[in-house]
């Protein structure tokens, strides 16, 4: 139970550090980019884009900064971010929510996708140490783990839609196809994610791969893994229940770390490819210098982040009586 | 012959070793060791080219490149060919001579922002882990904040601000935000440091906290940091090359993001100028992977568990032979051991850690196997139980383990696993290491159970609680997890798993030691009850005579591989025939006993890649002879004893 507390305490630090942070930087830069962009757009914007623009810096030039803050604090909690330009008048906060679905499918389906796919080849791998898999697979993961995930992005469109003419090449549906649950349309959302969700898995399951395979390397060194043995079980279940289960604990915490580096590429691929998701909405709003909007959504991705941190600590507790315990 | 000829280190019951040249190892290997390690290593070798060929670019890409970067003066979109060897943009300009200008400011975003990263792990990843308590509280909660938040959108928010900005703004931010990850690894390194000897003996020297940082912990921890600044560097190069990517870097800088900018807004691809858009994305993935390979060969070097030793095992048909005309094992007789022989692969080549090791163990004898660590006990205990393995990656060479008969050495596993448990089980030296710490009690007994019977759960369960009582546990602890139980019931719990099918025989390595001494003895008292009790045979190992003094039957005493002592326990205690049977008795105290003044044996066992030539313990042996060095001594029967010295030879 403690283990529980002390993780959500850690979710609400860090959300706090992250919507100080969005509070303080526009603030801190040299040249105020709210004035900059008010006289920019002057004229050409109505009142209520005005106050819009002056809720996500808070200028209002007589309040002091600390009043400053904590508006903005009650606003951000209750999920007002102000209006977006790039979509005016949408309340950035529908915008957000329009964009998170498509993000999840495409990245939330993937990038869990790609760790237990990781975690399973990983674990066999270190299990058949000095096999095939464990000779071959770690040199691959290493290099295509350093590849940028956006290059990949562009190679691929390039061969399997440009040359090959295999899949669409951008967007997250045909646009001439009705938005609705219908079959049609459910497969061809399908159809356009085949190539953004092929890039992240390529790119993103290295990591998961190298990491199980080493934590369950330095599992099978341990004792109980060597005492499994001694008590003549199935090696099936010395893998999985003694060696793979306590191997996969610290790449949950992986998880959680490098989750961060997966969502980053995963803004760009879907910038290359045009989704309509969270990531290519955020690239949208920086062009645009819709401050509101990035704001808005880079807090999103925070949110999304944390949250997948905390569903692997859940899983962490679930697998782990130690951290259960009140220690 | 006195005790006191073995040399007074006036010692309390810790073992003699000598520190002095183990220091000296940690601290200054480590270059030379690095280094080794790179040239040895496939892909640390391949990732040091590439980043060195990459480094001669950024170093001299006016001589390397063709032509001016920027000189929009060819013809647009031309394929390759001799003089434009990647074609050219759709401005007309030369892509290869781009490219080698532009592995400029990649290689300096990688080593400033790398850099930068790293010193600010380095400082705070050590200063949390030696200053401790509040500081280091609020220094592991900011680095854990920094590693969630992800940075990459962080950046892109504060490039929204500062379009167009700077290199130097580029690399501090990534610096600033790319540290975390090496911090979090450098803390805990730089804590399992905080109590090893030679910081200790920093600290009681009284060197100034900055100089033991620097010049203590930070050359100890050289491969983690470097590993941290490859990590750091890759990020740096991939983050960087993203933000160009998008444009939000400098649009006129010479980098390959930036070129990747162009050529997407141009959209390279589908115009016919794939190469434009291509060959500054394989670079930044070589660079990327230069970079990875290298920090993945520096995880090798760093934990060597890693890096596979292998030594093929022995054919059957060539393991060494047992030595002819021994009789066959008697019916008293549980396990009889003949020249077992075992072997480690070490980067050196094969060391041999049990040489020719022969004895027999009747039904229900109690055997202790003594000596200090590192002799070859543990290697034996497990070589008769066909539990070789990481940790211990060594390999039966030789020899036969007659086990009710059956030799262990030539079965396949499937053969071992109904052997295991039933007839032969295992208790090891903490439960806290050997019980799986997520799974019950009852669940680890009924994992076994059902691995060997056809037992219902009811049967487990009941079975299961039955154990528990044996070794006194109450049986509402059945369903604790490990760590739940106190380090007593946790190893009582473990022999109690032990003997679930009253197996022939149990193997305990050093199942007390780590117990207090009062528990050690009431542990030690009920081993031996049960054992008489249920009947079954006991290998026990230990480094403590003391301890097994009173249970056991016979005593082995081992050295450097090899048997130089076996006698029955009274005999020993006795008369110890052996210089070195009698130098482990000096080293620890008696409870019953008088107080006498405990002795150590000065020095280490030898290194067994280059044991001496003759006998084995003759440079640390008191009453060592010519004839001692001159030819290893055969192990000769005295009495009712087995010993392996020279002296003994001639007496018999």
């Amino acid at each position: 139970m403690r283990f529980v507390i002390r993780r959500l305490g850690f979710f609400v630090v860090t959300l706090w550090a992250a919507i100080t942070t969005n509070f303080l930087i526009p603030r801190l830069m040299p040249g105020n980019a709210a004035l900059a962009m008010m006289s920019r757009y002057r004229g050409r914007l109505n009142p209520s884009a005005l106050h819009a623009i002056e809720i996500a810096f808070g200028v209002k030039t007589h309040q002091s900064l600390l009043a400053a803050y904590f508006s903005y604090l009650g606003n951000v909690l209750r999920g007002r971010f102000g209006t977006s330009l790039t979509f005016f008048p949408d309340k950035v906060a529908h915008d957000v929510f329009q964009a998170l679905p498509w993000t999840l499918a495409l990245v939330g389906v993937t990038t869990i996708l790609a760790f237990i796919l990781g975690t399973l080849i990983g674990l066999v791998a270190a299990w058949r140490r000095g096999g095939m898999l464990d000779n071959l697979l770690p040199p691959i993961f290493v290099i295509t783990s350093a590849f940028p995930y956006f290059w990949l992005a562009l190679l691929s469109i390039w061969l399997f839609s440009i040359k090959l003419g295999w899949l669409p090449q951008n967007g997250g549906y045909d646009v001439t196809t009705t938005v609705g649950w219908t079959w049609s349309f459910v497969g061809d959302a399908i159809r356009h994610s085949i190539l953004p969700a092929a890039t992240i898995l390529v790119t993103s399951i290295g990591g998961w791969i190298l990491t199980m395979r080493n934590n369950m390397i330095s599992v099978l060194a341990e004792d109980y893994v060597r005492m499994a043995r001694a008590k003549g079980l199935s090696p099936w279940r010395v893998m999985w229940t003694y060696a793979g289960r306590n191997a996969i604990l610290p790449n949950l915490t992986g998880f959680a770390m490098s989750l961060g580096f997966v969502v980053s590429g995963a803004i760009l691929v879907e910038f290359v490819f045009n989704y309509p998701g969270v990531g290519w909405m955020f690239l949208q709003s920086v062009e645009n210098q819709d401050y509101a909007l990035m704001q808005g959504l880079f807090m999103m991705i925070v949110v999304a982040v944390l949250t997948a941190i905390l569903a692997a600590d859940a899983a962490t507790a679930l697998l782990d009586p130690r951290t259960r315990d009140v220690r | 012959m006195s005790v006191a000829s073995f040399g007074a280190t006036d010692q309390l019951a810790t073992p003699p070793i000598g520190p002095a040249p183990a220091i000296a190892e940690i601290r200054h290997g480590r270059a030379g060791d690095i280094w080794r390690a790179v040239t040895r290593n496939r892909k640390a070798l391949a990732g040091a080219v590439i980043l060195f060929a990459f480094l001669v670019f950024a170093i001299l890409p006016g001589q390397i490149a063709p032509d001016d970067p920027t000189a929009e003066i060819f013809q647009p979109a031309l394929g390759a060919s001799w003089h434009h060897l990647l074609g050219t943009t759709a401005y007309g300009q030369d892509v290869f001579s781009q490219l080698v200008w532009g592995t400029r400011l990649s290689i300096v975003i990688a080593f400033a922002a790398g850099g930068l990263a790293t010193a600010v792990a380095v400082l705070v990843g050590v200063s949390a882990a030696y200053l401790g308590g509040i500081a280091d509280g609020i220094l592991s909660l900011l680095t854990d904040v920094i590693l969630v938040i992800p940075i990459f959108p962080l950046v892109i928010v504060i490039a929204a601000y500062r379009r167009n900005a700077g290199l130097f703004t580029l690399v501090v931010v990534l610096g600033a935000l790319g540290w975390s990850y090496g911090a979090r690894q450098l803390r805990s390194q730089a804590l399992s440091l905080r109590t090893r000897d030679f910081l200790e003996s920093a600290r009681v020297r009284g060197e100034r906290r900055l100089y033991v940082i620097l010049f203590e912990i930070l050359p100890t921890m050289t491969s983690l940091i470097v590993a941290s600044f490859l990590g750091a560097a890759l990020y740096a190069v991939l983050t960087a090359a993203g933000l160009q990517f998008i444009g939000l870097g400098d649009p006129n800088s010479q980098s390959w993001g930036t070129m990747l900018y162009w050529a997407e807004n141009n959209e390279a691809l589908g115009a016919g100028m794939p190469l434009w858009a291509l060959a500054p994305g394989v670079c930044i993935a070589l660079l990327g992977a230069a970079f990875a390979l290298l920090n993945y060969a520096f995880d090798e070097i760093s934990s060597p568990a890693l890096r596979m030793r292998k030594l093929e095992r022995a054919k059957l048909g060539d393991l060494v032979e047992p030595r002819a005309g021994t009789p066959p094992p008697g019916e008293e007789t549980v396990l009889s051991v003949r020249d077992l022989t075992v072997a480690y692969a070490t980067d050196a080549g094969p060391v041999v850690a049990v040489d020719h090791v022969s004895f027999d163990l009747g039904r229900n004898e109690f055997l202790a196997i003594v000596g200090e660590s590192g002799c070859g006990k543990s290697t034996l205990l497990y070589a008769i139980a066909r539990l070789l393995g990481s940790p211990l990656p060594g390999e039966i060479v030789g020899g036969e383990v007659l086990f009710d008969g059956t030799n262990m050495v030539v079965l396949e596993e499937k053969q071992l696993r109904a052997i295991r448990w039933r007839d032969l089980s295992v208790v090891m030296q903490s439960a806290m290491n050997a019980l799986n710490p997520v799974l019950t009690v009852a669940q680890q007994m009924r994992d076994a159970c059902r691995a060997h019977t056809s037992m219902t759960d009811k049967e487990i369960e009941a079975r299961s609680r039955e154990v528990l009582r044996l070794v006194s546990i109450d049986p509402v602890h059945l369903h604790s997890y490990p760590h739940q139980l106190s380090g007593g019931m946790r190893q009582r719990a473990m022999i109690a798993m032990a003997l679930l099918f009253t197996p022939d025989l149990v193997i305990m390595d050093e199942p007390t030691s780590a117990l207090d001494v009062v528990a050690q003895r009431s542990l030690m008292v009920q081993i031996k009850e049960l054992q008489e009790q249920l009947g079954f045979a006991v290998i026990f190992v230990t480094h403590d005579m003391s301890l097994v003094s009173r249970f056991t039957d016979r005593l082995l005493v081992m050295y450097a591989g090899e048997i130089v002592e076996l006698a029955p326990t009274r005999q020993l205690f006795d008369r110890a025939l052996h210089p070195y049977s009698r130098g482990l008795m000096d080293a620890f105290p008696s409870i019953y006993g008088e107080k006498v003044k405990l002795l150590g044996i000065p020095g280490s066992p030898p290194n067994l890649a280059h044991p001496p030539s003759g006998c084995r313990f003759a440079p640390r042996c008191p009453l060592v002879e010519e004839r001692c060095i001159a030819a290893p001594p055969e192990l000769v029967r005295v009495n009712h004893s087995l010993v392996r010295c020279v002296l003994q030879e001639t007496s018999s």
